[in-house]
C-alpha cells in the first residue's frame, strides 16, 4: 500500500480524496434518491435494496394532486419565462446599446432583488398581496417567481449584447441593412447564447421555486415543489424519491441541452458586473 | 425632437416595464412592510412589534440560533469554496477536470429535492447509517432535526454557487503575473496573499454577501430538516404570517432580517456600482 502511494505521488492521492469527498457529499444524496425510486422494499441495514420495482411510479402518477401539479408547474414556468423575456430583453438591449438618462440608475436598481434576504422579502410581498387581493392568484405567483429571475434575465443578456462588436453592426448598416434587420440578423444571433442561458435558468428557477409559492399560492396554486413539502411528510419515502426524479428530470434535460453555452463566466455575469 | 433625445425616450420606454415590475415586487413591499411593522394592535404607530422581538424568550433564541447557523455556515462555505476554486484554477489534471465538470450541478437541483436527499441520506436510519453499520458503527450522530443538519444543507446549497463566482473571478487572474512572481522567487503563500487575494477580494465579498443573505433568508432546508425550537427566522416568519396571521409581527421580523443584511446589502451595491463607474470614465 505504502509503495503504491509513493509511486502515485501525494498530490494524486490528495486530489482523489477531494474527488471522493465531493462525490459523496454532493452526489450521494441524489444517488440515494435515484436508487430509492426504483426500490420495492429496502430493509435497514442493507447497503443496497434487495427488491427492485417500478410500483411506486404508478402509485405516484395515480395521485390526482401530483399529476395536476406537474401541469401547473410547467404552465407557470412557461408564463414566467415568456413574461421575463418580453420585459427584460428589451431593457438589456437598451442598457447595452442606447444612451439614455438615468441608465446607470436603472441598471443598478436590479441589484435590489438580491439586496434583501429572500424569506423576508417574500413576507413583505405577501403583506402587500394581501392588501391587493393577489394572494392565491396566478398573477401573484408569477410576480413572486419574477423576483429571482429579474436581475440575471437582464444582466446576462446585457453583457451578451455588449460583447457583440459594434463594428459588425455598423458594417451591416453601411451595406444598407435596416436597423431592425441588423438587430435580427447580427445582434440577436450573436447574443443568443447569453439569452438562451438566461432563459433556461429562468425556466428552471420558476420550476423549482418553492418558498414564495408556498407563501402566496396556497391552496390553489400548488406547484411541484410545494406538493413536495407535503409528500416528504405524508407519503412513503419511495414515493417521495419517484417524485424527486420527476421534478429533477426537466432540469437535467435542459442542462444537457444547454451545456455548450453554460460556463461559470456566463452564469456569474448575471450576479455581478465585470 | 432631435435624434439623441428620441433615442433617450426609446431607451426609457424599453427599460420601464421591467423597472415597474421591480417596483411592485421589491420597492413597494419593503416600504409597506416597514410601515406595517410599526403598526400596533390598536392601529397606532409605535415600536411594540420590535420590542416583542427582543423581549420574547422564544424569539430571542430564534434570532441567536439564526445568527449562529449563518456565521458558521458562511465561514465554512467561503473557506471550502475559495480553496476549491484556487486549486481548480492552478492545477490541471484529470481529476480536477472531473470536478470542474460536476461542481455546478447542485446549483440547478431544486432545493426541496436536495433537502429531501440529505434527509434520506443522513437520517438516523439513512444511507450513511447503513454504510456505517457495515463497519460496525451502529449509532449515527444526530443530523436531521438538528442545527448540524441545517449547516450541512447550507454547505450543500452554497458551496457550488460560491465556487462558481470565485472560479470566474480567478480566470481573470493572468497566468503571466503568477509566473513572473514565481520567477523572482515568490513562494506559494506570498503569491496568494499579495496577488491572488487582492485581485479577487471584491468577488469574495460579493460571494460572502450572497451566502450570508441566502442563509439568513432560507426557508426550505430549515423548514424540512431543522429543529422545532429554536427555529431559523425564515421558518419563524412563515409561521407568524401563515399560522398566527400576525402580519405586523411578521413584517417586523422581515424588516429585522433586512436590517441584519443591510450592511452587506449596502456594501454589495456599492462595490458593484463603484467598478462600473470606474469603467465609464
Amino acid at each position: 500500500m505504502r509503495w503504491y502511494l509513493k509511486a502515485v505521488g501525494p498530490k494524486k492521492v490528495f486530489e482523489f480524496l477531494v474527488l471522493v469527498v465531493f462525490i459523496v457529499f454532493f452526489l450521494g444524496p441524489l444517488l440515494n434518491l435515484a436508487i430509492l425510486a426504483f426500490t420495492g422494499n429496502w430493509v435497514y441495514p442493507d447497503v443496497l435494496p434487495k427488491e427492485w420495482s417500478l410500483k411506486w411510479w404508478s402509485f405516484v402518477l395515480e395521485q390526482d394532486e401530483i399529476a395536476s401539479s406537474i401541469g401547473l408547474s410547467f404552465l407557470i414556468a412557461a408564463i414566467v419565462t415568456a413574461v421575463s423575456i418580453v420585459i427584460c430583453i428589451p431593457a438589456a438591449y437598451a442598457f447595452a446599446r442606447i444612451r439614455f438618462p438615468l441608465s446607470r440608475f436603472f441598471l443598478f436598481s436590479f441589484l435590489l432583488t438580491n439586496a434583501f434576504p429572500k424569506m423576508g422579502l417574500y413576507i413583505s410581498i405577501a403583506v402587500l398581496f394581501y392588501r391587493l387581493d393577489l394572494m392565491n392568484t396566478l398573477l401573484g405567483v408569477v410576480l413572486i417567481h419574477l423576483i429571482n429571475v429579474l436581475m440575471f434575465m437582464t444582466w446576462i443578456p446585457t453583457s451578451a449584447f455588449r460583447n457583440v462588436h459594434a463594428a459588425q453592426e455598423e458594417s451591416a448598416r453601411d451595406a444598407g441593412a435596416s436597423p431592425f434587420r441588423v438587430f435580427r440578423s447580427i445582434t440577436l444571433p450573436m447574443a443568443m447564447p447569453g439569452i438562451a442561458v438566461a432563459s433556461i435558468f429562468t425556466f428552471l428557477n420558476s420550476l423549482d421555486e418553492a418558498q414564495g409559492t408556498f407563501l402566496v399560492g396556497i391552496p390553489n396554486y400548488r406547484t411541484m415543489p410545494v406538493i413536495m413539502y407535503s409528500i416528504i411528510s405524508d407519503y412513503p419515502a419511495y414515493a417521495g424519491a419517484v417524485f424527486s426524479i420527476i421534478l429533477t428530470a426537466p432540469t437535467i434535460i435542459l442542462l444537457l441541452a444547454a451545456r455548450r453555452f453554460l460556463s461559470a463566466d456566463v452564469m456569474s455575469s448575471g450576479f455581478q458586473l465585470k | 425632437m432631435s435624434k439623441q433625445s428620441k433615442m433617450g425616450v426609446l431607451g426609457l420606454l424599453l427599460v420601464l416595464p421591467s423597472f415597474l415590475v421591480l417596483f411592485v415586487i421589491v420597492i413597494l413591499p419593503v416600504a409597506l412592510s416597514f410601515k406595517e411593522s410599526l403598526t400596533n394592535d390598536s392601529g397606532g404607530y409605535d415600536l411594540s412589534n420590535y420590542i416583542y422581538l427582543f423581549t420574547d424568550k422564544l424569539m430571542r433564541s430564534n434570532i441567536i440560533f439564526t445568527l449562529t447557523v449563518t456565521i458558521i455556515s458562511v465561514g465554512l462555505v467561503l473557506a471550502v469554496s475559495y480553496a476549491l476554486a484556487v486549486y481548480m484554477r492552478f492545477n490541471d489534471s484529470a481529476i480536477v477536470r472531473w470536478i470542474q465538470k460536476m461542481y455546478m450541478i447542485p446549483i440547478f437541483i431544486p432545493g426541496v429535492i436536495a433537502t429531501y436527499g440529505l434527509i434520506r441520506m443522513l437520517g438516523n436510519r439513512g444511507w450513511a447509517a447503513q454504510f456505517l453499520y457495515q463497519f460496525g458503527v451502529e449509532s449515527m450522530p444526530r443530523f436531521i432535526f438538528d442545527m448540524k443538519g441545517i449547516i450541512i444543507a447550507n454547505l450543500w446549497f452554497n458551496i457550488p454557487f460560491t465556487t462558481m463566482l470565485l472560479a470566474s473571478a480567478l480566470t481573470a487572474v493572468p497566468n503571466s503575473i503568477i509566473e513572473s512572481a514565481k520567477d523572482v522567487g515568490a513562494g506559494m503563500w506570498r503569491i496568494f496573499f499579495n496577488l491572488i487575494l487582492p485581485l479577487t477580494y471584491k468577488t469574495l465579498l460579493v460571494a460572502a454577501t450572497f451566502a450570508f443573505m441566502g442563509i439568513i433568508g432560507s426557508f426550505t432546508a430549515p423548514f424540512l430538516l431543522g429543529p422545532n425550537a429554536p427555529q431559523m427566522l425564515g421558518v419563524s416568519m412563515q409561521q407568524i404570517f401563515g399560522v398566527f396571521q400576525d402580519r405586523q409581527l411578521a413584517s417586523a421580523l422581515a424588516f429585522f432580517t433586512f436590517f441584519l443584511c443591510s450592511i452587506m446589502g449596502y456594501f454589495y451595491i456599492r462595490e458593484m456600482t463603484k467598478e462600473e463607474r470606474g469603467k465609464a470614465t
